[in-house]
């Protein structure tokens, strides 16, 4: 196992306060080399809000500290934005040559014109967009511009790079074509990234750890496989688009195993969870459709029978919603094992899963009552 | 016609022939309206964008204040001006009324508005996120203005030209505060005035000929480096 990479950057106690309104506040986040950070959440969560925090470009309070030194005041401030760079989900790019836009940065921070010159060129060569360097920005194509962004911010060599929605506005050919391309530079150079997106997708492709937020406030941060399988609250639940949900209670087994007892007394295999009252959510990718019973050395433990209530596209799958026992059950499909099955509205089916994919989220504050 | 057939003739002659009080006149003309746009410009553009940047309170009633002095009837400036300059006033004992000094100074007067409230509107109309670009880039705060104003200088342009075309053409306050002192303080819309009221048409024609060719070839000038600089957009 490799060593964890050493944190580059790092918040605590971070708040960015407007007319006397708390827009997003982090208790702790690390920046480390080489890693990519995912801050996702809706829109208007105030992600962006903390990327400009963290970049130096809004006021906040609280502690900021990179390369292990305060960032404190505007000329700190500085200083760490000379140290790093930023892309936006437009590419701003200013009314000069492509060459020059990509020399800029480095220019801005003294570098001579040559030079800066030479590193562009070498930027956008990484960049395979090299043919662009004496065009206008006028003449250039969404994601031509995009790419010519990010080149310029490579150019200057970044501790960090802060990517506030870098391919929202880009199709999806040239989302995954700049997407990978970024991630080999990011990798190959040790670069540390802070990427914001609304993008669930996104963010678990491009994501080695993902802090989800929402109204201002971190719900739940951690390695992106570990938020995506075991979100801490229903609302990121589902943001995460796990939408089967099960009102129940967690509890020992006579085998000693978890159990999860719906309201109405039916008995789940679950996985890790504290004890107690608590809203369980099954990821849809999780589920297998039968529509024979089960083998015996299969390992899932959860087979509920039901029928096909509902069947709707989901990217280039097909998420088929089953009324089980008075429970709902989604599961993502692709078209050819939807076909395979000969499902339709009414088919029966079983919709089966392991006992870790039913993960349950403690309902503290709304302990179930009884009638 | 005949008139002016002769005026145009004598504009000719005037012009090619180089006479002396015309010339003179014209390089007043050029001499104070050229310094007051300077002297505008380099007010007009920081203060503009001072109140384009800045967020601060009144800065609402300081926009309504500029924009309406864009409107400003030069004769009310040349009013304002007198008021302070003349003898008695609170900058009468400079004693520059009916100097060009003080024309220069009515003319920066209606000059700095024009220029100042032209070039807040094109550094409002720029993207917020631009600017923030700019400063993740690494710009400090003087080079993000400048990178700001590199970004609207077609319109900066646009606010010289027209800055240029209000003084050249004016004519209420630099009589008003020049006195039209022939040799002394006279400018081509002075002097057309005075020739007009003697009843020497083909003078003032001529003169007229010679203020349009000056404001057609100063603006043909701008034009072409403003043109220049929406190529390279």
């Amino acid at each position: 196992m490799s060593a964890p990479a050493t944190p580059v950057m790092v918040a605590r106690d971070l708040s960015v306060v407007r007319d006397g309104r708390t827009l997003v506040h982090v208790e702790r986040f690390e920046v480390r080399s080489g890693r990519v950070h995912v801050l996702l959440g809706p829109n208007g969560a105030g992600k962006s809000t903390l990327l400009k925090a963290l970049n130096g470009l809004e006021r906040a309070d609280g502690t900021l500290e990179f390369e292990g030194r305060p960032v404190r005041g505007s000329a700190a401030r500085l200083a760490l934005r000379r140290h790093t760079a930023a892309v936006s989900q437009k590419p701003y790019l200013l009314s000069t040559s492509v060459l020059d836009n990509v020399a800029s940065g480095l220019r801005y921070r003294g570098v001579r014109k040559s030079e800066a010159r030479a590193a562009a060129t070498e930027a956008l060569e990484m960049l395979d967009v090299s043919h662009l360097a004496p065009r206008k920005p006028g003449r250039l194509s969404g994601g031509e511009a995009q790419r010519v962004s990010i080149a310029r911010a490579l150019a200057c060599d970044p501790a960090i790079l802060f990517l506030d929605e870098p391919i929202a506005a880009l199709d999806p050919p040239t989302r995954r074509s700049l997407v990978d391309d970024l991630l080999q530079i990011l990798d190959s150079r040790g670069i540390a990234a802070v990427w914001v997106t609304h993008d669930r997708d996104e963010a678990l492709a491009v994501g080695d750890s993902v802090t989800f937020i929402e109204q201002g406030e971190v719900v739940q941060t951690g390695p992106a496989m570990e938020v995506f399988s075991r979100p801490a609250t229903e609302s990121l639940a589902a943001f995460l688009g796990l939408d089967s949900y099960l009102e129940g209670t967690v509890v020992v087994g006579q085998g000693g195993d978890l159990r999860f007892i719906l309201r109405d007394g039916q008995e789940l295999a679950c996985g890790e969870a504290p004890l107690g009252h608590a809203v369980a959510c099954i990821p849809p990718e999780d589920v297998v459709l039968l529509t024979t019973a089960p083998a015996h050395n299969m390992s899932l433990r959860n087979v509920l029978q039901g029928v096909v209530t509902a069947v709707r596209p989901d990217g280039r799958l097909l998420r088929v919603s089953v009324a089980a026992d008075g429970l709902e059950i989604a599961a993502l499909v692709t078209k050819a094992a939807f076909e395979e099955l000969g499902l339709g509205i009414g088919s029966p089916v079983a919709a089966a899963f392991k006992a870790a994919a039913l993960h349950p989220i403690p309902r503290h504050e709304r302990p179930e009552q009884t009638p | 016609m005949q008139v002016i057939w002769d005026g145009i003739n004598e504009a000719m002659r005037l012009i090619f022939g180089g006479d002396a009080d015309v010339l003179q006149i014209t390089l007043r003309s050029l001499w104070v309206s050229g310094l007051a746009l300077l002297i505008a410009v380099l007010i007009g553009v920081p203060v503009g964008s001072l109140i384009a940047l800045r967020h601060f309170r009144g800065r609402r009633l300081v926009v309504t204040t500029i924009n309406t002095g864009m409107a400003a009837p030069p004769v009310v400036v040349g009013l304002l001006v007198a008021m302070f300059l003349t003898r008695n006033g609170p900058l009468g004992q400079f004693r520059l009324l009916y100097s060009t000094w003080a024309m220069v100074i009515a003319q920066v007067i209606i000059a700095f508005p024009i220029v100042a409230g032209l070039s807040l509107a094109a550094l409002q109309q720029l993207d917020l996120g631009l600017r923030q670009q700019i400063a993740a880039l690494g710009a400090g705060r003087f080079q993000t203005f400048l990178a700001q104003l590199r970004e609207i200088r077609i319109a900066l342009l646009a606010a010289v030209m027209a800055a240029f075309g209000a003084v050249i053409s004016e004519v209420g306050a630099v009589i008003m505060v020049g006195g039209n002192i022939k040799g002394q303080t006279q400018v081509l819309t002075g002097a057309i005035v005075q020739e007009t009221r003697i009843g020497r048409f083909a003078i003032a024609i001529a003169l007229a000929i010679i203020l349009m060719a000056l404001a057609f070839g100063t603006n043909l000038a701008l034009t072409m480096i403003q043109q220049k600089g929406r190529q390279s957009v």
